[in-house]
C-alpha cells in the first residue's frame, strides 16, 4: 500500500511541476485564468501522462510476451513504420492537420501487421524469437526505404518528418488528449485482463498450457494490444525511447512480477517519467527546447543503471 | 570515360603527397555546390561558365538548365569529377571539407564560401567575380548589398517570429540572413535573442513573445495548416490570422536578390500594420 501512495505521490508531484513550471512565466495566481495554462500547459501534461503510460504498459507486456528483457515497444519495427508513413503522408502531399498523425499510425500498423504475419510459424504459432527477428528487419527496412525516399526527394518538408518523428509533445492538444483518452482504454483493459495469463506465460510455453493459460490467442491479443498502444503513442508524440524499456523493469523491481500489480505501476511509473522529462525538456534549455527522448535517455539510462546496479548485487548475495 | 576517371584516381593516389592544385586565373568550368553561389555566378553573368550545379539550385531558371551533380549535402566527387570543371564552389561546412580535400587529391580546385548571412553574400559575390572575370558585376552587388547593411534601419513596424516548421515548433533566431532581412524591413524578430539561425522552442515561448506578425516561407497563399489547430490558436497572431507568407525565390537563401527581399516584406509589413 505504501508503495501505491509513493507512486500516486510522484506522479501527482509530475504533474503539478508540468502545469506549473514552463518556459513563460505565469504567476501562481493566473495558473487557473492563464491561457497558457488552460490551453497548452494542461494539454501538454495529461498528453505526457497517457503516452508514458501507454509505452510503459506496452513495453511491460511485450516483455512478458518474448520473455526478453530488452524488448521495448519500439524494437519490433513500429517506429520505422511510423516513419515511413509519415514521410509518404509528404511526399504524397496529403494535407490536413490529422495527416501526419494518422500517416504515422498506419504505417505502425501495417509494420505490425507484417511483423506479425512474419512471426506466425507454420501460419498458427506466433514465436516470439521470430516476432523479435522480424521487428527488427521489418523496423531496418522500412528505415532504409525511408532514408531513401529523404534523400532523393527535393522537398525540403521531407527532413521535417524526421523532425516530427522525434518531435515529441510539441503537439498535444485537448484534440489529442481527447483521442488519446478515447482510443486506449480498450488495449489497456485486454492487456489488464490478460495478466494472469501473463504470469503463467514468464515461466514459459508449455508450463503455462500445463497450467490452464490459452497461451495462443494470448500471444496474439497482448501483441496487438500493446502495438495498438505504441502505435497510438507515436501517432500523438512521435517516436520516444526508453520508457517503455525501463519503466518496466523498475516497477518490476518494486512490484514484482505479478503483471496484475505490474501492469498499472508501468502505467504510472511510466506517465511520471514522461512528465518529469517533457518538464525538463521544456524548461532545462527556455526558450529553446529538448528534444523529449533525449531527457528520457538522460534521466533514465543512469537511473537504470543503478538500479541495475543494486539488483545484481542484491542477486549475487542472495 | 570512366576507365580514364578510375587510372586517373589511380594515378592521384600513387602520387606523392601533393599540394592544393592552385584557383585558375579565371574559372571556364565551374561547379557550384550551394543554391546562393549558382544563383550569384548567374546573378554576375557567369552563368555560362557554370557545368554543375546541385538539385536544390533552382535560381535563376536558367540555372535548371544546367546538369545537377547531386544534392550538395553530402557531394558526389565522382560525379562533379565527371563534369570535368577548373573550380569547384562549395559552401563552407565541416562535411564539405572533406570534399574539398578529395577533389584536391583529383586536382580539382577548389573554394569554400560562408554564406550564412548578408555580409557573406557580398564577399562572395566579390570573390565569385574575380574568379569568373565578371569582377564589375560581382563589385556591384557586393556595394549594392554593404548599401543595404549600412542603410538606417526603418522604425519597427511589427514584432514578427519566423515560424519555420510546426511539430516541433522550430523559429529563425537572431544568427541568421532572414533575421537580418526583417530588422532592415522594419521589423523585429521576437527570437533575435537566440544565437543559432533557427531554434526548437515551446508553442507557450511564442505565446509569452507575442509576436504581431508570423512570418512563414511558403509560396502558398493560403495560411499554413497549423493555424487551424486549437494549441496554436493560443498565440494571439495566429488567432488573428495575421501571417505574412514568404515566397521561396526571395527569401529561401542568402541572395542578392535581398534589396528586394527587403523591400517586399516592408510593403507587406506595412500592408499588415493597416489592418
Amino acid at each position: 500500500m505504501k508503495r501505491w501512495l509513493g507512486l500516486a505521490a510522484l506522479v501527482a508531484l509530475a504533474l503539478v511541476s508540468a502545469v506549473v513550471l514552463g518556459p513563460a512565466h505565469v504567476a501562481l495566481a493566473d495558473l487557473t485564468s492563464s491561457a497558457i495554462v488552460r490551453s497548452l500547459r494542461v494539454p501538454r501534461a495529461l498528453l505526457a501522462l497517457l503516452v508514458g503510460g501507454s509505452l510503459g504498459v506496452a513495453g511491460a507486456s511485450l516483455q512478458a510476451l518474448v520473455r526478453n528483457p530488452l524488448a521495448d515497444p519500439f524494437l519490433l519495427g513500429l517506429s520505422g513504420g511510423a516513419g515511413l508513413g509519415a514521410v509518404l503522408a509528404i511526399a504524397l502531399h496529403v494535407a490536413g492537420p490529422w495527416a501526419l498523425p494518422l500517416a504515422a499510425f498506419a504505417g505502425a500498423l501495417g509494420a505490425m501487421a507484417l511483423v506479425y504475419r512474419l512471426g506466425l510459424v507454420g501460419g498458427a504459432q506466433l514465436d516470439p524469437r521470430v516476432l523479435l527477428l522480424a521487428g527488427v528487419a521489418v523496423g531496418a527496412f522500412s528505415g532504409a526505404i525511408t532514408t531513401a525516399i529523404v534523400s532523393l526527394a527535393e522537398a525540403a518538408d521531407l527532413r521535417n518528418a524526421f523532425l516530427w518523428l522525434w518531435g515529441g509533445l510539441s503537439g498535444a492538444s485537448w484534440d489529442t488528449v481527447l483521442v488519446m483518452a478515447v482510443y486506449i482504454p480498450v488495449p489497456l483493459v485486454v492487456l489488464y485482463a490478460a495478466a494472469r495469463p501473463l504470469d503463467l506465460l514468464a515461466l514459459g510455453e508449455e508450463p503455462a498450457t500445463h497450467l490452464g493459460a490459452d497461451v495462443e490467442p494470448l500471444k496474439r491479443r497482448v501483441y496487438i494490444a500493446a502495438s495498438m498502444l505504441t502505435a497510438a503513442a507515436v501517432a500523438v508524440s512521435g517516436v520516444i525511447g526508453f520508457v517503455g524499456l525501463i519503466v518496466p523493469h523498475i516497477t518490476r523491481l518494486v512490484w514484482g512480477h505479478r503483471h496484475r500489480a505490474l501492469l498499472p505501476a508501468a502505467f504510472l511509473g511510466g506517465g511520471a517519467l514522461l512528465l518529469f522529462a517533457d518538464t525538463a525538456a521544456r524548461v532545462s534549455v527556455a526558450p529553446r527546447e529538448l528534444p523529449v527522448g533525449i531527457v528520457t535517455a538522460l534521466v533514465g539510462v543512469p537511473l537504470f543503471a543503478v538500479l541495475l546496479r543494486r539488483w545484481t548485487g542484491r542477486g549475487a548475495r542472495g | 570515360m570512366r576507365r580514364l576517371l578510375l587510372a586517373s584516381l589511380l594515378a592521384v593516389a600513387c602520387r606523392p603527397t601533393a599540394d592544393r592544385p592552385s584557383v585558375p586565373r579565371t574559372a571556364h568550368r565551374i561547379v557550384s555546390l550551394a543554391p546562393s553561389s549558382t544563383e550569384l555566378l548567374f546573378a554576375i553573368g557567369a552563368g555560362e561558365q557554370v557545368v554543375g550545379r546541385t538539385t536544390w539550385c533552382r535560381y535563376p531558371a536558367a540555372a535548371l538548365r544546367v546538369p545537377a551533380v547531386g544534392d550538395g549535402l553530402n557531394p558526389n566527387v565522382e560525379a562533379i569529377a565527371a563534369r570535368q570543371p577548373d573550380l569547384v564552389v562549395l559552401y563552407r561546412s565541416q562535411m564539405n571539407e572533406t570534399a574539398a580535400a578529395q577533389l584536391a587529391r583529383l586536382g580539382v580546385a577548389t573554394v569554400t564560401l560562408a554564406q550564412d548571412r548578408l555580409e557573406d553574400i557580398a564577399q562572395a559575390a566579390r570573390e565569385l567575380g574575380r574568379l569568373t572575370a565578371h569582377q564589375p558585376a560581382g563589385d556591384s552587388i557586393g556595394a549594392a548589398i554593404d548599401a543595404l547593411l549600412q542603410a538606417p534601419a526603418p522604425a519597427a513596424l511589427a514584432r514578427v517570429a519566423f515560424v519555420v516548421w510546426d511539430n516541433p515548433p522550430m523559429v529563425i533566431g537572431g544568427g541568421s540572413y532572414l533575421d537580418q532581412l526583417a530588422t532592415l524591413a522594419g521589423a523585429s524578430n521576437v527570437f533575435h535573442d537566440l544565437a543559432a539561425a533557427s531554434a526548437t522552442v515551446s508553442i507557450e515561448t511564442i505565446v509569452a513573445r507575442n509576436p504581431d506578425v508570423i512570418l512563414v516561407l511558403s509560396d502558398s497563399t493560403a495560411p499554413p495548416a497549423y493555424s487551424a489547430r486549437r494549441e496554436w490558436r493560443a498565440i494571439r497572431a495566429v488567432r488573428q490570422g495575421r501571417f505574412i507568407m514568404l515566397p521561396g525565390d526571395l527569401f529561401g537563401r542568402p541572395s542578392p536578390t535581398a534589396p528586394a527581399a527587403v523591400a517586399a516584406l516592408h510593403h507587406a509589413l506595412e500592408v499588415e500594420a493597416r489592418k
